[in-house]
């Protein structure tokens, strides 16, 4: 299986002040197509800033990461954005939608920057909430749906151009138990129905536990891979 | 991104903040309403200035004098071979010689004696062709054209503006003595009169410019030459036919002298000089009003410097989702754009608006002086009304647009350069 993302010996660090703050300190891994990721590990321990270098969001200092076949390295910041806006979706834990926008403008939001006409766009956007099972939010502004309902909006939009990848920061870390177990759930079944790869980043051991396969970073490193065995697998 | 798009977002921001974009277009409102009003004002202030400089130097009148100011006056006169070369010069109407006779006193019967400074021979016949406008008489029509004819000025024929009844009317007869200087040459002259009929009285004009007839008496040049015993005339009036053609015809009649020997008066080139003049004020006026503009301009940077900082999470997200930096750019941009199109287009009626108001108020203010060569008898009082080029209306709304860009790109700058992960954190 061709990996659809590869990580070779990322090295990243921050200034604080004076002192250069390591936040990642060599990490290696792939993931193939139709693969469902969990990144775990304690909040410091450089989980986000593997996902922001994965999307292209920052350049690591040392390493290369490669997106279906491109060398992020070699890409100019225009074609990071191109990068992003086609193959890559992105789901935040605090949702990151446009307040003033409608769940519909939210989600059609990559499909006006990709260029798409309105219509169209509009028509897809409401085909994809419909697919979140938000058909009855459509037209509401984030500040009328609650946390989940949110998360799904973001979902929905990290789908709507259909990316290779999506990269899904804490997605529960601002959802309530029960609710976070549902977005997990809904990811499972994108991930399973469509073939959609996830890599997604969790403090939380459970939700990790769910995914086919799991990183566990400590401190800028990895400290164990684990393989779960599919549920439902036949 | 599609540029529509990219407009309807920008204007989807702006209505979210009422009031501050209000405030912002505000600025770039009262710009071009400054520029446009006084733009229009200062067209409007230079038409009325001109129209009666016009009126007042009758542009398509030349004046030949001999000598040069500077090269020391002539006494040469002009012979009539002379004048008739001038008049033959292509474009020139008429011409005709005049001679000076000095001041003169007019007595008639028993009245208190008046006097007239410039006492003029002339071909009445010419010189009416020459000064249609200004020569022109009470009773409409020159009486009659004989030897002894004169003709008053109306300020000799009422020397006293409080005494209605005028100094002489028609066909009175009227004792002329010539002054000092005229007669010196002739002894005989001393305690001479020459009896005239006045054969019209001229009606008020009051603008000075060159030829003010107001103080003027005028015989005929015939019976000037049989009493002086000379032929040459000391002045000539040229009337040509198109104003446009005068600086030109002005050369060829200098051609017609040696070097120096004539001077000649072109309204035309004076009033150029004002007008040019005037010109510049405006230019200096607009740059003033401009000035205004680029206030409102560092108001939008302002503002959208802040509004920048307020939405950098919202600029890392369209990041983080794929907008190009130059798609950040142009939403931010499209902001200043459309300030700088509903302000201009604001301005525009709000300028339209002021002008008029304003043009009330100056023209109230500005009478022109008595005795300049801005009064008209026929408008005392200066109407200024404004004039809207429609080059000036879209130099000021395209500079609005400019403005609103340069301004507003330092901000727009600055959001398209945000860093994705630290927008993202931004709280």
């Amino acid at each position: 299986m061709t990996p659809i993302l590869e990580v070779r010996n990322i090295r990243k660090g921050y200034k604080l002040g004076k002192i250069q703050v390591p936040a990642l300190r060599g990490i290696t891994f792939n993931v193939n197509q139709g693969e469902f990721l969990a990144i775990f590990g304690p909040s410091g321990s450089g989980k986000s800033t593997l996902l922001h270098l994965m999307g292209g969001l920052d350049r690591p200092d040392e390493g290369e990461i490669l997106i279906d076949g491109s060398n992020l390295q070699d890409l100019h910041d225009n074609e990071l954005a191109e990068l992003r806006l086609k193959k890559i979706g992105f789901v935040f834990q605090f949702f990151n939608l446009l307040p003033r926008l409608t769940a519909l403008r939210n989600v059609e939001l990559p499909l006006t920057v990709a260029g798409l006409p309105e219509k169209e766009a509009l028509e897809k956007a409401e085909e994809m909430l419909k697919l979140m099972g938000l058909e009855a939010r459509v037209d509401h502004k984030p500040s009328e749906l609650s946390g989940g309902e949110q998360q799904r909006v973001a979902m929905a939009r990290a789908l709507i151009n259909d990316p290779k990848i999506v990269l899904a920061d804490e997605p529960t870390g601002n959802l309530d138990t029960k609710t976070g177990w549902e977005l997990v759930e809904l990811m499972r079944k994108l991930n399973k129905e469509k073939g959609q790869t996830f890599v997604m980043i969790t403090h939380d051991p459970h939700i990790a536990e769910t995914a086919d396969h799991m990183i566990h970073l400590r401190d800028g490193l990895i400290e164990g891979t684990k393989e779960t065995p599919r549920r439902n697998e036949q | 991104m599609r540029l529509s798009r990219i407009f309807t977002m920008a204007w989807e921001n702006m209505k979210q903040r009422k009031a501050r974009t209000t405030l912002t277009t505000l600025g770039v409102v009262v710009g071009i309403t400054a520029i446009i009003s006084l733009a229009s004002l200062g067209e409007g202030f230079r038409l009325e200035i001109r129209d009666r400089m016009q009126s007042g130097f009758e542009l398509d009148n030349l004046t030949v004098i001999p000598g040069s100011l500077f090269a020391g006056l002539s006494p040469d006169r002009f012979s009539d071979e002379t004048v008739q070369a001038i008049s033959n010069i292509s474009g020139v109407k008429t011409a005709t010689g005049v001679m000076q006779l000095g001041n003169v006193t007019l007595y008639n019967g028993n009245k208190e004696p008046v006097q007239a400074f410039v006492a003029t021979a002339v071909n009445f016949t010419e010189f009416t062709q020459v000064f249609p406008d200004r020569f022109v008489f009470e009773n409409e029509t020159l009486l009659k054209y004989t030897n002894d004819t004169i003709i008053i000025g109306y300020k000799v024929n009422h020397p006293n503006e409080n005494v209605t009844e005028p100094f002489a009317i028609a066909n009175d007869a009227i004792n002329l003595t010539f002054g000092l200087l005229q007669r010196a040459p002739f002894p005989h002259m001393e305690y001479q009169n020459y009896t005239f009929v006045v054969g019209g009285t001229l009606q008020k004009r009051g603008t000075p410019g060159i030829t003010n007839f107001d103080y003027w008496i005028f015989i005929p040049l015939e019976t000037a030459r049989t009493i002086f015993a000379r032929s040459e005339s000391d002045l000539v009036f040229a009337k040509v036919y198109r104003s446009e053609d005068s600086e030109r015809i002005a050369k060829d009649v200098e051609a017609l002298f040696p070097p120096f020997k004539v001077t000649i008066l072109v309204p035309l080139t004076f009033i150029k000089q004002v007008d040019n003049i005037l010109n510049i004020v405006q230019v200096f006026l607009m740059a003033i009003a401009s000035i205004s503009l680029l206030v409102a301009g560092i108001g939008i940077m302002n503002i959208m410097t802040v509004s920048v900082m307020e939405r950098t999470r919202e600029i890392g997200i369209l990041k983080a989702i794929g907008a190009k930096s130059r798609t950040v750019l142009s939403i931010f941009l499209a902001e200043a754009v459309l300030i700088g199109l509903m302000g201009g287009f604001i301005g525009m009626f709000t300028g339209y608006g002021l002008s008029f108001g304003l043009a009330q108020v100056l023209s109230s203010f500005i009478q022109p002086q008595q005795g300049t060569v801005l009064q008209n008898p026929e408008r005392q009082q200066m109407t200024i009304s404004p004039i809207f080029s429609p080059q000036w209306t879209a130099i000021a709304f395209i500079f609005a647009v400019v403005i609103c860009i340069i301004f507003g790109l330092y901000p727009a700058r600055k959001a398209s350069k945000l860093n994705p992960v630290e927008a993202l954190r931004y709280e």
